[in-house]
């Protein structure tokens, strides 16, 4: 009797599993365990991680790790999934030409013209002339309405502009009613003596006036070529509760494409051959010269994530991928490489780029001279890319488990064989078989022939560019909620005994809801409530992760079928199983059966050895494959 | 038929006026309507528990001296949602605004 533990490490999960060899040469499985893999896949620092899943999964029958007989690591394949991000555009204000937020309350409604006049310098008004005011938190409430009163009999005053959360306050207090907009920080930032023009909308509504171009030339009285400059105001006000706008000479929202730089695509072209893809314009004063026999193409990175993916298609069979140095693209292309480079550090290691996916996003950004704290939403491009070497050095990893657990371990079978050996453990499969590998880092295919041929291939882009995108188009900042948004649903905490579900299902409980709930969007996680601090719709975070997931998957899904299917055409592929941390999500399994359907494709989410769902699939071949290899 | 006001109910007891007037104040920002009854009862948990009990929307403030507590119809009593001791005005204006915010099922501040 002895125990044979296969053990799977990925780029962000190492998973393992335990089997029993009886004398007839029988597997029993026993045990399953999986945790985060500590460090960089294929490096020293995953032993730690080795040694407690291995630890896990043995007290779970009962057993030590010093028990194990003999523990086979997958020969994984020498390819690293990273991600960043890049804004393309940024919003900047000068002048302090305008205000655009989203109080919680502000009061009154409709819209008023007048001069700036600070509250301290209200004697100083003159009769004739309309003002709106603007109070900083230093005046309560109370003063400020009494101050206004007293004033409202000499001078016009037409709207107030608040510093404080205090609108509906100062309003009750007025004995003639302004509209009034509040929670303006900057509130010191405002000229005074320059014409204003504010707008509070109805309930329920959006400004309407200072959201329109021909609005605010009609309050401040522009002519045509003042009105064309104040455009992008406008179009930066739309759907705000509140807007002011300030008649400031040099004042303008500006909109500035940052230089990205350009993506160059290394293809092993033919010699002679007809030298750049077509459409795509070569790259001057070419820092990468073009070795012999090979081509080299180039895309700036702010044409778009879709240009940058079809000039990838057109480049054919890529070498390597680089950036354009000194520029942001390039910085990111070759910390990437770096970081690959720290890994194999043999003489001479080829480290190359093979693959790159590229989404289109849009990122709340803060503007730049806002007083109120706005943001507008900048395009960005998210990138994955998939570093290749030519060896990870698993045999290190080997000798050192070793050395810490005295048993016998080995390094075998290639990691897509042995993924496709455990998924053929699914209930209803058979060859020729096809599967899609989704994990945290990359996205793998592998087709297996009737006679047992293997054909594969690694994607950039998975899970952790998922997370990446829920992160920055929410306007997260924490890559932890992204994740976990990433993997539960929604709901809404509607009263202390009851939640509305996403799906729009209402769902009561027995017990009252902690009140820390009251009110906010929450993730059903499986312990309980995770609650999500930002003040976002849960209609807008389902679409963002919905979206997130669809960008990635299935663009990769078609992506790596194409490639390992007989003449690249998706209709020679049959079956699809779908294996990986990101089979296991509760709605991309879905979304790509219902894109497989129109091909007449069987796709569905693995059951391996008809228990363990989607994963565990690699640790499963490597144990089955020992009997293999012992025949 | 007597039609109540869907009314936040304060009740106090000898109430410090400084924080009864920020938590007011928190309540009107909010744009919701509310009653303060002065009662003969020490107990802030009760004080409190019985305000959002006796409130028709169901939230209710106690205030006793300087410790103010706020409470929501369907928590057990001393189960407070909010309970401060000598707050300062923010605090204060806060406790006001999530009352308020519980009637209109909004997030807390």
């Amino acid at each position: 009797m002895s125990y044979i533990a296969g053990v799977d490490i990925g780029n962000s999960t190492t998973e393992v599993c335990i089997g029993e060899a009886g004398r007839d040469g029988h597997i029993h499985f026993l045990a399953s365990a999986s945790c985060r893999t500590t460090g960089t896949k294929g490096t020293l620092a995953n032993v730690h991680g080795i040694r407690t899943a291995l630890k896990q999964a043995m007290e779970s029958i009962g057993r030590q790790t010093d028990d194990l007989s003999l523990i086979r690591l997958n020969e994984a394949a020498p390819v690293i999934g990273d991600t960043a991000m890049e804004t393309l555009t940024e919003t900047i204000i000068t002048d302090s030409s305008m205000i655009g937020h989203n109080p919680s309350t502000p009061a009154g409604a409709g819209q008023a013209v007048g001069k700036l006049l600070l509250i301290e310098n209200l004697t100083y008004a003159e009769q004739g002339i309309s003002y709106i005011v603007a109070a900083s938190s230093a005046h309560s409430y109370e003063e400020v309405a009494g101050l206004i009163n007293a004033a409202s009999s000499r001078i016009t005053i037409t709207g107030l502009i608040l510093q404080a959360d205090e609108a509906v306050l100062v309003e009750n207090r007025l004995q003639k009613k302004i509209p009034i907009i509040d929670e303006v920080a900057q509130i010191h930032k405002l000229p005074d003596g320059v014409m204003a023009a504010i707008e509070v909308a109805l309930p329920g509504q959006a400004v309407r006036m200072l959201s329109n171009p021909y609005g605010i030339a009609t309050l401040l009285g522009l002519n045509a070529e003042e009105t064309r400059t104040i455009t992008p105001i406008a179009k930066s006000l739309i759907g705000k509760r509140s807007a002011v706008v300030l008649k400031t000479p040099g004042g303008n929202v500006r909109e500035n494409v940052l230089p990205a730089g350009e993506i160059y695509f290394h293809t092993a072209g033919l010699a002679g051959a007809s030298g750049y893809a077509q459409g795509l314009a070569a790259p001057s004063g070419e820092p990468y010269p073009a070795a012999p026999g090979r081509r080299v193409s180039s895309v700036n990175l702010d044409e778009g994530a879709d240009r940058i993916m079809q000039a990838l298609e057109e480049a054919g069979a890529i070498q390597d991928i680089s950036g354009q140095p000194d520029t942001n693209v390039g910085n990111m292309l070759s910390r990437i490489r770096r970081g690959m480079g720290e890994l194999d550090k043999s003489e001479g290691a080829d480290i190359r780029i093979t693959d790159i996916l590229a989404v289109d996003t849009l990122a709340p950004v803060l503007v730049s001279g806002a007083l109120a704290g706005e943001t507008c939403l900048e395009k960005a491009v998210g990138i994955a890319a998939m570093v290749r070497t030519q060896k990870l050095p698993m045999q290190e990893i080997a000798s050192q488990l070793h050395m810490e657990l005295d048993t016998e371990v080995t390094v075998a079978g290639v990691e897509a064989v042995m993924a496709a050996i455990g998924a053929l453990t699914t209930p209803g499969t058979m060859l020729p078989l096809a599967i899609l590998d989704m994990g945290g880092g990359s996205t793998d295919a592998a087709l297996i022939s009737k006679d047992g041929n293997v054909t594969m291939t690694h994607q950039a882009g998975a899970g952790e560019l998922v997370s990446m995108l829920i992160e920055t188009e929410l306007g997260l900042g924490d890559r932890h909620i992204a994740e976990q948004i990433k993997k539960y649903p929604l709901a809404k905490v509607e009263s202390l005994y009851h939640m509305r579900m996403e799906n729009g299902q209402m769902s009561f409980v027995e017990e009252s809801i902690d009140p820390r709930f009251y009110g906010r969007v929450v993730l059903l996680a499986e312990d309980g409530l995770i609650r999500i601090e930002q003040d976002i719709p849960m209609e807008k975070i389902v679409q963002v992760r919905q979206e997130a997931k669809r960008k990635v998957f299935v663009t990769n899904a078609f992506r790596a079928l194409r490639r390992v299917a007989p003449g690249n055409n998706l209709k020679n592929i049959s079956n699809v199983v779908l294996v990986g941390g990101s089979a296991e999500d509760f709605e991309i399994p879905e979304m790509l059966m219902e894109e497989f359907a129109s091909y007449r494709i069987v796709c569905g989410r693995g059951n391996i050895r008809g228990s363990m769902g989607p994963r565990n699939a690699v640790a499963t071949g490597l144990v089955l494959s020992y009997v293999g290899e012992k025949k | 038929m007597i039609i109540k006001k869907p009314s936040i109910f304060i009740y106090t007891c000898q109430a410090d006026s400084r924080i009864l007037k920020e938590i007011c104040a928190g309540i009107e920002e909010e744009g919701v309507f509310f009653e303060v009854t002065e009662q003969d009862e020490e107990d802030i948990d009760l004080l409190a528990w019985q305000a959002a009990n006796d409130s028709m929307p169901g939230s209710g403030i106690g205030i006793c001296r300087t410790t103010a507590a706020f409470q929501m119809r369907g928590l057990e009593k001393g189960r407070n949602v909010e309970r401060c001791q000598n707050p300062a005005r923010e605090q204060s204006r806060k406790l006001g605004a999530d009352s308020a915010r519980a009637v209109k099922k909004q997030a807390f501040k």
